[in-house]
């Protein structure tokens, strides 16, 4: 039995359907990347499994157990955390009390929290510096840092982490990816992903996603192996290749 | 100077009873990005609790206060239930027109049982109050000034060093994020209401026997507290309160000095100064940065 399994999820948004049947499945253990274009409907599949857009018609199963028409709050509680887009680190906040209210869904000592959340300094070396100041002086790449950080402080079986190289300069977005595979020694991960080559690189399993339709599933190397998809979707060596020829 | 000081005293007085009003104001807006036009009713209705259970029922004042303002809590909980939770999906508008709505029924419903006269509520204590120099103290003004103190200090431990507390701001910055986070963002809303509708009823039963208490002075608070959070800085827990406390003693110096039957519209000139030339209010920076 998959840890998560989509089947046929429909998402509309006012009239639009965002996501028109899409089907997949992450093993535990597994790092499984979703990867598309702006719009493909990356995001929303993320949303509709935290529980944050209603699906109009399919089933969501985790462990087996359908976690359709649930709210956030209670699908956090059964184990599932989702680092959203965007970062949405609480501005007002310390970086410390960002990281310590990651553990909002299940009941814990101050103490312990503030202990937890020192620990996870060691995981994230760059942000321990920044303990104490508040979200909105960070810079991107510390606010990631902050909202995995936050995401982890849920102790989740499934980690959903929509596009954490977004807007990352190429150093950090090695040091998130180093983390990535860090995480996935005890977790099981669903990434979104635009950066393909990124994305792949630490994933077991992947699929690409294509105006609301999963279009292609595979592991990593036989999606590289796929031209069409390559040149299409994962910004492939096959039209770097040609450009390049042509100079 | 003997007289600037008395002000001073008295100005400080009836400013934090505007500066209670006014953290209920922003509580609320913080956690529901919307103004409670019931906040003012929230005093009045406390003011008449008392007058039930003070006057009419003759209970003793400490039994009296702590039932009032268990009834406050409840109508907090009442409040957000049937005015703020059914809409809580829909844009402002109409949050705002339940809320005026709501505050109209209050005032209503109290004019019905009670009529238009005005109860008077005695003071907490016996003694009218003490020379101190040149400066005559009030008990009652001495007590609001003492319960602001104790109140502002809890409002600091509770959101600055409760697990809570940070569960009640995050709710107030990102909604959404909170409920990723497993954080009851219903609960939250729940609790500001009540605690909101407890800050508002405090300063309607600390100010009932310097006023009277009628069915106006729940909007008479609310205009001047209103106009303390624009003057603190609209959303700000400090501004409200230096907006609150300055307006109390801009009031009263402006009422000894200039013009007693103009003393209200003091408040009003220092808020269209600040529309004017500072409409973030004096802490607005810090506002801009955290939305």
């Amino acid at each position: 039995m998959p840890l998560l399994e989509i089947r046929d999820l429909i998402v509309l948004y006012g009239e639009i359907e965002a996501l028109r049947g899409v089907s997949l499945s992450v093993e535990e253990g597994q790092v499984v990347t979703l990867l598309g274009a702006n719009g493909a409907g990356k995001s929303t599949t993320l949303r509709a499994i935290s529980g944050l857009a209603k699906p109009a018609a399919g089933e969501i199963l985790y462990q087996g157990q359908s976690i359709v028409g649930l709210g956030p709050e209670a699908i956090v509680r059964m184990g599932i955390s989702h680092v959203p887009e965007g970062r949405r680190v609480f501005p007002g906040l310390t970086v410390k009390e960002n990281i310590m209210l990651g553990a909002s869904n299940r009941r814990a000592k101050k103490s312990e929290l503030s202990r937890e959340a020192d620990a996870m300094f060691d995981l994230f070396p760059d942000i321990r510096a920044f303990s104490n100041a508040l979200g909105w002086t960070l810079s991107g790449g510390q606010l990631q840092m902050v909202a995995v950080a936050r995401g982890l402080m849920a102790k989740p079986r499934l980690l959903l982490l929509d596009e954490p190289s977004l807007g990352l300069a190429p150093v950090i977005v090695q040091a998130v990816f180093r983390i990535i595979s860090e995480i996935r020694r005890t977790t099981t991960v669903l990434l979104v992903e635009q950066n393909a080559r990124m994305g792949l690189s630490v994933a077991d399993y992947g699929y690409v996603l294509e105006t609301g339709r999963i279009v292609l599933g595979g592991k990593p190397d036989e999606l590289w192996g796929n031209e069409a998809i390559a040149a299409a979707y994962l910004g492939g060596h096959a039209k770097q290749a040609a450009t390049a020829a042509n100079v | 100077m003997d007289l600037a000081l008395q002000l001073l005293f008295t100005g400080i007085g009836i400013g934090a009873v505007y500066a209670l009003v006014a953290l209920g104001f922003v509580l609320i807006f913080r956690a529901t990005n919307v103004v409670n036009f019931a906040q003012g009713e929230f005093s009045m209705v406390a003011a008449y609790l008392m007058v039930v259970f003070a006057v009419d029922l003759g209970w003793p004042y400490w039994v009296s206060f702590l039932c009032a303002l268990a009834g406050m809590a409840l109508l907090g909980a009442i409040f957000n239930l049937g005015v703020y939770y059914p809409l809580r999906h829909r844009t402002f508008l109409p949050v705002i027109i339940a809320t005026i709505g709501a505050s109209i029924l209050m005032a209503n419903s109290v004019l019905a049982i009670y009529g238009p006269q005005p109860q008077v509520l005695e003071g907490w204590f016996e003694t009218p109050g003490i020379q101190l120099g040149p400066v005559y103290l009030d008990s009652q003004y001495l007590l609001i000034i003492a319960v602001t103190c104790v109140l502002v200090a809890f409002n600091y431990w509770f959101f600055e060093h409760t697990m809570v507390g940070k569960k009640l701001q995050a709710t107030s910055q990102d909604k959404e994020m909170a409920s990723l986070l497993g954080i009851s963002v219903s609960t939250m809303i729940m609790i500001t209401f009540i605690y909101s509708a407890v800050l508002g009823g405090l300063a309607g039963i600390l100010v009932a026997p310097i006023l009277f208490v009628s069915i106006q002075m729940g909007s008479t608070i609310a205009l001047k507290a209103f106009a303390a959070t624009i003057i603190g800085g609209f959303g700000d827990v400090t501004g409200a309160i230096i907006g609150g406390l300055s307006l109390g003693i801009i009031e009263t110096f402006g009422a000894a000095y200039i013009s007693v039957p103009y003393k209200d519209a003091f408040a009003f000139l220092v808020l269209v100064l600040f529309l004017v030339f500072r409409p973030q209010g004096i802490f607005g920076e810090r506002v801009a940065e955290k939305a």
